[in-house]
């Protein structure tokens, strides 16, 4: 049973598997020494397996790495660097202020890439099983927080205000 | 930093506003088209200009090395779409790449960037022509606002000014009457009662009366001239802006869309309506009142005056922060009651759901938690709601009783008179409610702008299909050429790009081609619905501009694809072209559309009313109405946009035959979706992407393996019983 899944599913041995470029949300990926350029990495679980990456040359799936941190380090950086671009979500560390403006919610936060301002509409956080919490803005962008339990008083009143 | 300005995209920036950046790189001759701002650079927020000129797509920003790709290589642009991040991706013939990142804020903007990328890249050239129609829409779209905006609002009303003066005046002279009894109980008090004259005690009780009588009088004329004033604002605006939706474009119709017009006429004229009377109108009555009452007020204690104002700020603070606030509590409780009702309806709806996979504790579980939060956020908004409207009434009530404490020691030390108390707290009372709806009034005057803005975006609007006054009456024959026409809708967008189509007078020809690729719009364009911003489209080698509209109308008649009827009898609508026909000449084209059958079917027949936009008949119905309707015309020149689009297949064959016999002979031009629909005519032009890229008959078509081969046989997979040779001796058949 284990052997056809992997088979049908296509799980990649990490071992195999090196990611030797980036470029933008595309990498170039060897696997057992086949050159396979122009290939987008997806993650089927953003928010629940993260480590689970498949991978894409067109609209052709390639194959699945169930956690691709079991790369080798140089292959890991350089994935991750397609990734940060494709599942590029700023983390809220505090929340400055939530405003009422107009039908929408104006908010200012401080996030791992610096103060920033958003909207969002009256439904706009979600509550991951694992209790982290994304928020998406009007233009339906992500912002995640980590660790809503250690966050300072303050912005967990203001968030819990929109829960 | 993230932003989500307005000039993420930059659409033919005139040369002087080019970024210095852009300037630098660009070569001889090079023009800019469109520059796009990213809000990322790589996994950071960041900024790159991306720029489309008539020769490259560059990628620009301060300290970084510039990316270019002749348009030359450029094949087609898109985008890739992940959670937050979007990716330009440009094709060329080595492969597809990413060009640059972009946060979903700018997507509309990079959508637009795509479209214009892939005009230049596959229409080519006719920038400059989209300039000048992305112009004319630039033009129109500046809302203005403020007070520029009230004055000519009060310019448009002009006939209804008297009815205004004459109700505020009603108005102030009925809050003036209003202050007389404190002031007659305060001679009550002070002259009659304490001073013992009671000769004078009738007089005052007289009047109290007469106050009171002549109040009642003029209350009832304000309530006249009121709802007087309202219906004649409303009905002025709405006659002006109905009179004007007759002279628009349709090109204006579809950039405001129906809806947008809609609310216009009905909603934001409703606003003015309501705004001009609870901040206009009624800012000058509160503002005569306050002035009248803080005379008086002052006139009587000017120390105490002083202690009415108090609570003023306070209250005007805790409203603002109520209203700040209030809807933070108010939404969270929604939420959560929306909720609650989410899991009952996901219960009920999907209860075999529950039931087979065992939920149902853990559906009883959420469901427990959902109700306690509902109820904390329930409480919450009382506990703060307690925390604003005490704290003012407080305000007030002490400064009420520091007025009674203060002007009580003065009525003991006699300086004022006890009268003279009594009157001013009466008055103190009826200063505050005009003060705060002088401060409402003020704050709706803004409402008022806005949507005196809104009705004058439609009022200024020019029509764009101009009438030329050398245009003519003429005979049309029937032939007809498409030179080069080129058209957009939205100065973004191709819909027609460099259209050559001749139809010879009395030919009958097909119009085929995906959908989307431009068959209506060039319908339209036929009975110059719409004017091409390039090209020219003759009637017997007369441009269309040099023939008069009507003259247009009486000879060319249209069938739309959906078709729309007005809400009329069904007689009226078939003779909507020819008002004068005579009953026989409708039944007679009813007949010819097949309709006469069904209409006759109604009790009330042809005197059928058909409900709003025909609701009251089925599709096809409605198709073969409309179809009467063109044929009572006799038209020189007849239009059908896929007539059979809802038909079933039955009564397709039946009505294509009908077609057939009744366009013998006459130029015509249908557009069908199905293929089977043009058996009969002469010559089949297909249509792709904006433009004729085939014609020929049938057989000639099909030999030539091209887009019509290929519809043609997606046509055929979908008759699976029939195999395509089969289909092909029908297809003979048929037309033999
Ligand atoms: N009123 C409109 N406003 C803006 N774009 C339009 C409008 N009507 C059609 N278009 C666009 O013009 C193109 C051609 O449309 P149309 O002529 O209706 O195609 P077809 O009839 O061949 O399906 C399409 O891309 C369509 O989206
Ligand atoms: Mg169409």
């Amino acid at each position: 049973m284990s052997s056809t899944l992997h088979r049908e599913l296509r799980i990649l041995d990490p071992k195999s598997v090196r990611v030797t470029a980036a470029y933008l949300d595309e990498v170039d990926v060897e696997i057992n020494g086949e050159l396979i350029q122009g290939v987008r990495p997806r993650k089927p679980f953003p928010y629940s397996h993260p480590e689970i990456v498949i991978f894409y040359k067109g609209n052709e799936e390639i194959g699945i790495l169930k956690d691709y941190r079991m790369l080798d380090s140089e292959s890991r950086g350089t994935l991750e660097k397609a990734l940060r671009i494709v599942y590029f979500m700023p983390e809220i560390r505090k929340v400055l202020s939530i405003r009422w403006v107009q039908g929408r919610y104006e908010w200012r936060v401080v996030t791992d890439k610096g103060e920033e301002k958003f909207e969002t509409w009256s439904r706009c956080v979600r509550v991951l099983p694992d209790g982290r919490l994304v928020v998406k803005d009007i233009y339906s962008r992500a912002y995640i927080v980590e660790h809503p339990e250690k966050l300072d008083a303050k912005s967990k009143a203001l968030l819990t205000m929109m829960i | 930093m993230s932003s989500q300005s307005d000039n993420a995209i930059t659409i033919y920036p005139a040369p002087e506003d080019l970024p210095p950046l852009v300037r630098g790189l660009l070569e001889n001759g090079e023009e800019v088209i469109a520059i796009a701002r990213t809000d990322l650079v790589g996994s950071d927020y960041g900024e790159e200009l991306v720029v489309l000129t008539n020769r490259r797509v560059l990628a620009v920003a301060e300290g970084r090395e510039t990316r270019a790709i002749p348009l030359a290589k450029i094949t087609a642009a898109s985008i890739r779409g992940y959670i937050n991040s979007c990716v330009l991706v440009v094709d060329t013939d080595e492969g597809s790449r990413g060009f640059a990142v972009f946060t979903r804020a700018r997507l509309e903007a990079f959508e637009k960037f795509v479209t214009l990328t892939n005009n230049m890249v596959i229409g080519g050239g006719q920038y400059r022509l989209m300039r000048q129609v992305l112009d004319r829409i630039k033009r129109v779209s500046v809302s203005r606002g403020g007070r520029a905006v009230l004055v000519r609002l009060l310019g448009l009303l002009r006939p209804v000014m008297l009815l205004l003066i004459s109700s505020i005046l009603v108005a102030v002279a009925i809050r003036l009457l209003n202050m007389l009894p404190p002031y007659l109980m305060k001679s009550l008090i002070d002259e009659v009662l304490l001073n013992k004259q009671a000769d004078r005690l009738f007089y005052i009780i007289v009047g109290l009366l007469a106050v009171n009588l002549v109040n009642t009088g003029l209350g009832t004329i304000n309530a006249y001239l009121n709802t007087k004033f309202n219906v004649a604002i409303a009905n002025t605006l709405r006659s002006k802006i109905y009179s004007k939706l007759h002279e628009l474009s349709l090109s204006h119709y579809d950039q405001f869309g129906s809806g947008g017009l809609w609310s216009r006429i009905m909603d934001d004229v409703g606003r003015i309506q309501w705004a001009m009377q609870a901040s206009f109108r009624d800012l000058f009555i509160n503002a005569a009142t306050v002035a009248f009452i803080g005379f008086t007020l002052v006139t009587l204690n000017a120390q105490l005056t002083l202690i009415v104002l108090l609570p003023i700020p306070v209250s005007v603070t805790a409203t603002t922060i109520y209203r700040r606030l209030s809807s933070r509590y108010y939404q969270r409780m929604w939420r959560r009651w929306s909720r609650i009702v989410s899991i009952i309806s996901d219960t009920i709806n999907a209860v075999i759901l529950v039931r087979s996979y065992g939920k149902e504790s853990s559906f009883k579980d959420s469901f427990e938690r959902y109700q306690e939060e509902f109820e904390k956020a329930q409480m919450d908004v009382f506990k703060f709601e307690q925390q604003i409207w005490p704290a003012s009434g407080l305000a007030f009530t002490a400064s009420s009783l520091l007025v009674w404490w203060i002007g009580g020691n003065q009525v003991l030390q006699g300086a004022i008179s006890l009268g003279t108390l009594t009157a001013f707290t009466s008055y103190m009372w009826m200063f505050y409610s005009p003060v705060f709806g002088l401060i409402d009034n003020i704050k709706n005057l803004q409402i008022l702008s806005m949507s005196a803005s809104r009705v004058f975006d439609i009022l200024d609007l020019e029509p764009d299909v101009v009438v030329t006054p050398e245009a003519r009456d003429v005979e049309i024959r029937g032939d007809i050429a498409f030179n080069n026409v080129w058209f957009t809708y939205d100065g973004i967008h191709y819909a027609l790009r460099g259209v050559n189509v001749k139809i010879r007078a009395g030919e009958r020809v097909g119009l085929v081609g995906p959908s989307g690729s431009g068959k209506t719009t060039l319908a339209k364009l036929l009975l110059r619905l719409y004017e091409p911003q390039l090209g020219s489209l003759t009637y017997d080698g007369i441009d269309v501009k040099e023939i008069k509209m009507d003259s247009l109308k009486r000879q060319v008649a249209i069938v739309l694809q959906n078709p729309v009827l007005l809400d009329a009898t069904i007689a009226e609508n078939i003779s909507l072209g020819a008002s004068n026909a005579e009953p026989e000449e409708i039944i007679y084209a009813a007949k010819l559309a097949r309709a006469h059958d069904f209409i006759m079917r109604f009790p009330e027949a042809y005197d059928f009313e058909v409900g709003m936009q025909g609701s009251r008949l089925s599709g096809g119905e409605r198709a073969r109405v409309a179809l009467a309707a063109a044929l009572l015309k006799n038209p020189k020149v007849l239009i059908l946009d896929e007539p059979t689009a809802a038909l079933d297949a039955l009564t397709e064959d039946e009505v294509t035959e009908e077609l057939e016999r009744l366009t013998r002979g006459k130029t015509t031009v249908i557009i069908a979706h199905r293929l089977s629909t043009l058996r009969f005519v002469d010559r089949i032009i297909v249509m792709d992407k904006g433009a004729a890229v085939e014609e020929g008959p049938h057989e000639e078509l099909l030999k030539r393996d091209g887009l019509y081969k290929k519809l043609w046989e997606a046509q055929l997979k979908g008759l699976t019983r029939m195999s395509q040779a089969e289909a092909g001796e029908l297809y003979a058949a048929q037309r033999a």
